[in-house]
């Protein structure tokens, strides 16, 4: 039944359409419908989700992933479709065999991310309720065109398409925060636009570098054989990963035969050579994109800005959807079409990285005075762990990386939440304005205890499990490019950080003589009501279900890390048999210029 | 009888069912009737623990000399990778009631439905009354987890779980600003320990083989020690960082500053959380860890040594201290620390044999202390709750015909803290320094080391001794002074009138004495009988262990150092009642270093907290004005070069002509130099 996914990304667009057409008068109605169409995304997500995880739960043990190539398995995405949006190429008999398709699907890396987005999605139109008064019907519009964008992303099989979704999360979020954010709306809009939109052109640069080099380098290597283009990310990943063996097996080949083939010895090994920089250079065009977006330190700056002037809605999608874009990104594209550069080059470059910024990411959370700043640099911080694991490069560091974007999406996004209804009572967010509000919100203040444990790993709660998994997955990091189990030791002081600017935090706001800031209006401040709750009660029921009873989780991912993991497990197993250098050729850039310029020109003149 | 082990799982799923009854319908529907969940599956816990602990006691005494069957409760919980082939990590809610586990969780079950009584007076008429037992019974679960886990992650997870439910409780008066401090610095005290704790159970899982349950790891390491390729000193850094986390947790040095702060929460949690059961978590860790620390004799030597100073420094500390129930926290850690150096003690002198007998002498302390250590809180609680809350011991004294109940309960347990000869206290603090005095002779490596730390530990005795009879003398004995709080609070019951009656209800009186039995008692019936040696020796993976002849030498030695320290006490504080004053002024440095605990929470203030706090101003300004700017200026960058760029648009045709022209001719030369 693919019409289930189309009908995830239509309704969405349908609700935008819809309620912009509504006008400003209607208020009301914009909410109500808001809040429907966002009920029955949550709703179809949920079945979606739940079908699958049966159906892996079931099934996936009779999947035997070591035979065959390493691809996520076509057969294994459930809802797919496939569409040919834009022929490049038609052979002789009139079939389109190159083309920018619309090919979307469902597995397990995805699946989970498109269920929490239609989860904050409904906390988001929950939370807005009385916050957003402005442009209401706009507003909802846009929130709507921003959840079509990051589902398309997550769901789409097709680089191109990604990246067109890719981009289209960015103009909804720079509306939301430009017209509804705070004082410094305009600035941190701008910053946030160009700041990503920078990142995402060398994103596109380097996927379309690999799509059209890699059958000119297939071409080179084996010319007997037609090599077309493909956008296909299934497809790229396994001719990638074909390409990757069969090089390295005709230099090992050529190295055992007689020395009077040293010159097919020569060409093989340059060919790997080129081929290997053309990955790196792959890997590093993507980088910027994705870097940017995660935020890694030091390119996180238009982050803690965007969060403090985004109205709250923004702040959850951001924190909880937009940020996970980046570390997807690595997850899907960059590991498996450049599995070689990711371990040479990602993992000493990222996996410190990652350590630098859960550390500093922490003591920038301490250093705050503002609640929202501090939860925002938190991000930094847990996305910093979220890096560490997926570089482990291992099926359990994958797995908690995997886990851990799931549990920051929940966590940080409660977090906005709770921080937002505090705002929206008492119109401040510093924390010396507040003391003692314990005993004034009780409730407020036990989800955001409880919020607080989930996000400082208490065993038990979601964030445990993520923070175990990835640092256990760097400790047994196996290939030679980093120490591990350093990064690990030095990524685990997160755990003492992460609970001292929580804890500092609710000390000062909850705990302590009551000290209330002023209030506008004469009706006293009350706590939670019906609604908010709604809106806090499914990610806490999340938190915890995910803490103690993960295996649906664990079982629903496992075969498409197990692609992941026994890419990166290749690319590390030919990393250690490699006995010759890896030097870098001068004519190498000018040889990947040359070879994508000339494909470029082919491409036109098959037109 | 049956056996009830297969039901284990209730001793754990009864507190938790309590906790969730009590934390969604106490604060509305029970409201006064909110302990009942928690006493009810506090005793029915009790009851399969007793049952566990006969059914362990009857394998054993069926096959004498084979290892009893463990029984194992297990359920998945995290599955990834690939564990069997050594690829990923499996673990799953297995609880596991072997000697060792059944002894704990029979300790925490028992003495907690004792508190949770108790607390029903201590407790009647506070705002947070459904509150409390919710965390009270979820502290209960938890607690039962860590004892009854069979692997490291599930006793992590009691491990935070406990220290989650010591900062619900240390914080439970939230608004008032020191217990809000104490509650922080409690938790984030002991997650540095946990820290090293994560790592060392990572470490073991990364490089014994991808397990995590004790027995694969112990297995493993056993099997490669005997294979001669164990490599020792990952062993040790393991065994080091497994140290961390019981150090954190047991208020060891340098991490023992949480818990005289910890003091600020209810007594009953004082006595509950942080003498009888939660803090002695270290010394069961590491007591399960007998077969990895047994091997790494450069780890256990820090342990004792760890152990040993702790005991001394938090002993002098002790000596001053007027706050009643700080002089007992400081007795805590200081009885924690004897364990500690029990522990350390367990390295192989001559026979495999004596590494049992020296973990065996920590638990039969670990198991002791806590009913004496909880009988003292209590009563300190009762004194404090008849005081009308306060605790300072200047401000009360001659109580003992106030309170006549409470001060024989105190004489008690301070008599059997202090080591006083057939009582429980004595019989386990012998064992100790036994075990501390062999190790001195019969050690492998360290021997003078090891005589060293028993000489320190039998000053501590004596030390223990004296500030406890100081307490005693202090709060007890003198002419009767009472604070004018005591007739305020309203347990004063001077609204009946006639002379008001300031001894607490039964309901905490009783709990009082039924532990005051045990304090008394409980060394007598189950050590010189060797009953309690004999039944936890049992545990799987312990060495081999022959019941040893009592050293009556170390019985008497430290029999005169307890009497020598309470006569002094006597002397100083009911016979001349002015000498402390008189020494403390002719000693003025060492006074006030003892009254100021060594200084060492301002050492860590001045020397890791304000640096810190400086380098996290100096992140915070380098994240805004560098690192930022530095974004803006690469934005102003573009922004110039498009300045410098555009007077070319003038809009002026000629000179767009003339540029299409050079252009031209460049182009055409470039292609005629090529050719």
């Amino acid at each position: 039944m693919p019409q289930l996914l189309l009908l995830l990304l239509a309704l969405p667009l349908a609700t935008a359409l819809l309620v912009a057409l509504l006008g400003p008068g209607r208020t009301l109605a914009v909410r109500w419908v808001s809040l429907f169409s966002a009920l029955a995304s949550l709703l179809l997500a949920t079945v979606i989700s739940i079908s699958f995880a049966i159906a892996r739960t079931w099934e996936a043990p009779a999947v035997d992933i070591t035979k065959g190539t390493l691809t996520f398995d076509s057969d294994w995405i459930k809802y797919k479709t496939r569409e040919n949006l834009l022929p490049l190429h038609t052979t002789a008999d009139g079939t389109v065999d190159s083309a920018i398709q619309f090919y979307v699907g469902i597995d397990g890396l995805n699946i989970w991310l498109i269920l929490l987005t239609a989860v904050l999605m409904l906390t988001c139109v929950l939370v807005s309720w009385t916050a957003i008064t402005q442009r209401v019907h706009e507003f909802h519009a846009w929130l709507f065109v921003l959840q079509l964008g990051m589902t398309g992303v997550f769901a789409s099989f097709d680089v191109i398409l990604f990246y067109v979704f890719f981009e289209l999360t960015l103009v909804p979020l720079f509306f939301v925060i430009g017209i509804w954010g705070g004082p410094q709306r305009q600035y941190a809009a701008r910053k946030f636009f160009i700041y990503t939109l920078a990142g995402s052109l060398l994103t596109l640069l380097g996927v379309i570098g690999l799509v059209l080099v890699l059958p000119q380098v297939e071409a080179d290597h084996d010319p007997g054989q037609s090599h077309r283009l493909t956008f296909a990310i299934p497809e790229l990943i396994a001719r990638v990963g074909t390409l990757n063996r069969e090089l390295f097996q005709e230099v090992k080949q050529l190295e055992q035969a007689p020395a009077d083939m040293e010159a097919n010895l020569q060409q093989a090994r340059a060919q790997l050579n080129y081929w290997r920089h053309v990955q790196l250079w792959v890997f590093v065009a993507m980088m910027c994109g994705f870097a940017v977006k995660v935020p890694m330190v030091p390119l996180h700056t238009w982050l803690p800005l965007a969060h403090v002037e985004a109205p709250t809605a923004g702040s959850v999608l951001l924190a909880g959807i937009l940020l996970k874009l980046g570390t997807y990104g690595f997850l899907r594209l960059s590991v498996p079409l450049a599995p070689d550069a990711s371990l040479r080059f990602g993992v000493p470059v990222l996996g410190t990285l990652a350590v630098v910024g859960i550390i500093y990411g922490a003591f920038c959370s301490l250093g705050q005075d503002d609640i929202k700043k501090l939860v925002a640099y938190s991000s930094v911080s847990h996305l910093g762990l979220c890096m560490l694991g997926l570089f482990a490069l291992n099926e359990v560091g994958l797995t908690g990386s995997l886990l851990q974007m799931i549990n920051h999406g929940l966590s940080t996004g409660a977090l906005f939440l709770l921080v937002g209804m505090l705002y929206e009572r008492y119109h401040t967010r510093k924390m010396a304005d507040y003391g003692g509000m314990g005993a004034r919100l009780h409730l407020l203040a036990v989800f955001m205890v409880f919020i607080t444990l989930s996000s400082i790993g208490l065993p038990g709660l979601n964030g445990f499990l993520g923070e175990l998994l990835a640092l256990a997955g760097m400790y047994d990091f196996a290939g030679s490019q980093v120490q591990g189990s350093l990064l690990a030791g030095l990524g685990a002081s997160g755990v003492v950080l992460g609970a001292w600017y929580m804890l500092t935090m609710v000390r000062q706001v909850f705990c302590g003589p009551l000290k209330e800031p002023p209030h506008q209006g004469h009706e006293p401040i009350t706590d939670l009501n019906g609604r908010e709750l709604a809106a806090l009660l499914p990610i806490a029921g999340l938190c915890l279900a995910l803490g103690i009873f993960p295996k649906p989780f664990f079982d629903t991912v496992r075969p498409e890390i197990q692609v992941v993991a026994r890419i990166a497990e290749a690319a590390r197993k030919r990393a250690e048999k490699d006995a010759f250098g890896h030097e870098l050729q001068t004519s190498t850039i000018h040889r990947f210029a040359r070879n994508g310029l000339s494909l470029a020109a082919k491409g036109g003149e098959r037109k | 009888m049956s056996d009830v082990r297969p039901y284990l799982w209730l001793i754990p799923a009864l507190p938790l069912t309590a906790a969730a009854i009590t934390g969604v319908f106490g604060p509305r529907l029970l409201r006064r009737h909110s302990h009942w969940p928690c006493i009810l599956a506090g005793a029915g816990a009790c009851v399969v623990a007793v049952l566990t602990c006969l059914a362990v006691y009857q394998d054993i005494a069926a096959s004498e000399h084979s290892q009893p069957q463990q029984v194992r409760v297990y359920y998945e919980w995290i599955r990834v990778g690939d564990p069997g082939a050594g690829r990923g990590i499996e673990v799953g809610f297995g609880l596991n009631a072997d000697a060792l586990s059944a002894m704990m969780v029979l300790v925490v079950t028992f003495v907690g439905t004792l508190i949770a009584i108790y607390s029903v007076g201590y407790m009647h008429d506070d705002e947070g009354y459904a509150r409390f037992f919710a965390e009270v019974s979820l502290f209960l679960f938890m607690m039962t987890t860590l004892v009854l886990a069979d692997n490291f992650v599930l006793l992590y997870l009691g491990w935070e779980g406990v220290g989650l439910c010591s900062y619900l409780l240390i914080g439970f008066w939230f608004t008032k600003p020191a217990a809000a401090a104490a509650a922080r610095k409690a938790f984030l005290v002991t997650r540095i320990g946990d820290m090293g704790l994560l790592l060392g159970i990572l470490l073991l899982w990364s490089r014994f083989g991808h397990y995590l349950d004790y027995q694969h790891i112990f297995d493993n390491v056993q099997s490669a020690h005997k294979a001669g390729t164990l490599d020792y000193g990952l062993l040790t850094t393991a065994c080091l960082l497994l140290l961390c986390g019981a150090v954190g947790k047991s208020a060891q040095f340098p991490l023992h500053v949480w818990l005289p702060d910890a003091m600020e929460g209810p007594t009953p949690v004082s006595a509950l959380i942080h003498a009888a059961t939660m803090v002695t978590a270290g010394v069961y860790l590491v007591a399960r860890c007998t077969p990895l620390f047994a091997l790494a004799p450069d780890a256990q030597v820090i342990v004792a040594s760890l152990g040993a100073l702790s005991a001394l420094l938090t002993a002098l500390i002790a000596l001053t201290q007027n706050d009643l129930k700080r002089v007992l926290a400081y007795s805590t850690i200081s009885q924690l620390g004897y364990m500690f150096l029990a522990l350390g003690s367990g390295v192989r002198s001559g026979s495999e044999a004596f590494v049992t007998f020296a973990v065996l002498a920590a638990l039969f302390h670990l198991f002791t202390h806590a009913f004496f250590k909880a009988l003292l809180f209590l009563s300190a609680g009762s004194v404090m709750h008849a005081m009308g809350n306060v605790i300072d011991m200047r401000r009360f004294g001659g109580l003992r015909k106030v309170l006549p109940q409470t001060h024989w309960t105190f004489l008690c347990g301070g008599a059997a803290l202090a080591g006083f000869p057939l009582l429980s206290g004595f019989w386990s603090k012998d064992e100790i320094l036994d075990a501390a005095w062999t190790a001195g002779l019969h050690a492998e490596q360290y021997r003078g080391w090891y005589l060293v730390l028993w000489l320190v530990g039998l000053l501590t005795a004596g030390l223990t001794a004296f500030y406890t009879f100081r307490a005693y003398f202090m709060t007890f004995w003198g002419e009767e002074r009472i604070p004018q709080e005591a007739f305020e609070h309203p347990h004063g019951h001077a609204a009946h009138g006639g002379t008001p009656r300031l001894e607490s209800p039964p309901v905490m009186t009783v709990p009082l004495m039924v532990l005051a039995v045990f304090a008394v008692g409980v060394g007598l019936v189950l050590g010189p009988t060797h009953l309690f040696g004999h039944f936890v020796a049992h545990t799987p993976d312990l060495p081999e262990y022959e019941a040893e002849v009592p050293n009556y030498f170390m019985m008497v030695i430290s029999s005169l150092v307890a009497l020598a320290g309470i006569a002094t006490a006597w002397w100083m504080y009911v016979r001349q009642p002015d000498l402390p004053a008189r020494l403390a002024k002719s000693a003025q440095g060492l006074y006030q270093l003892s009254l100021n605990k060594f200084h060492i929470d301002e050492l860590y203030e001045a020397f890791l907290l304000a640096p810190l706090a400086g380098f996290t101003t100096f992140i915070r300004i380098f994240d805004l004005y560098v690192l930022d700017s530095l974004v803006d200026l690469t934005g102003q960058l573009f922004r110039w070069l498009g300045l410098r760029f555009r007077p070319v648009q003038n809009g002026l045709v000629q000179f767009y002509a003339l540029a299409m022209v050079l252009g031209l001719t460049v182009f055409l030369i470039a292609l005629l130099l090529k050719l």
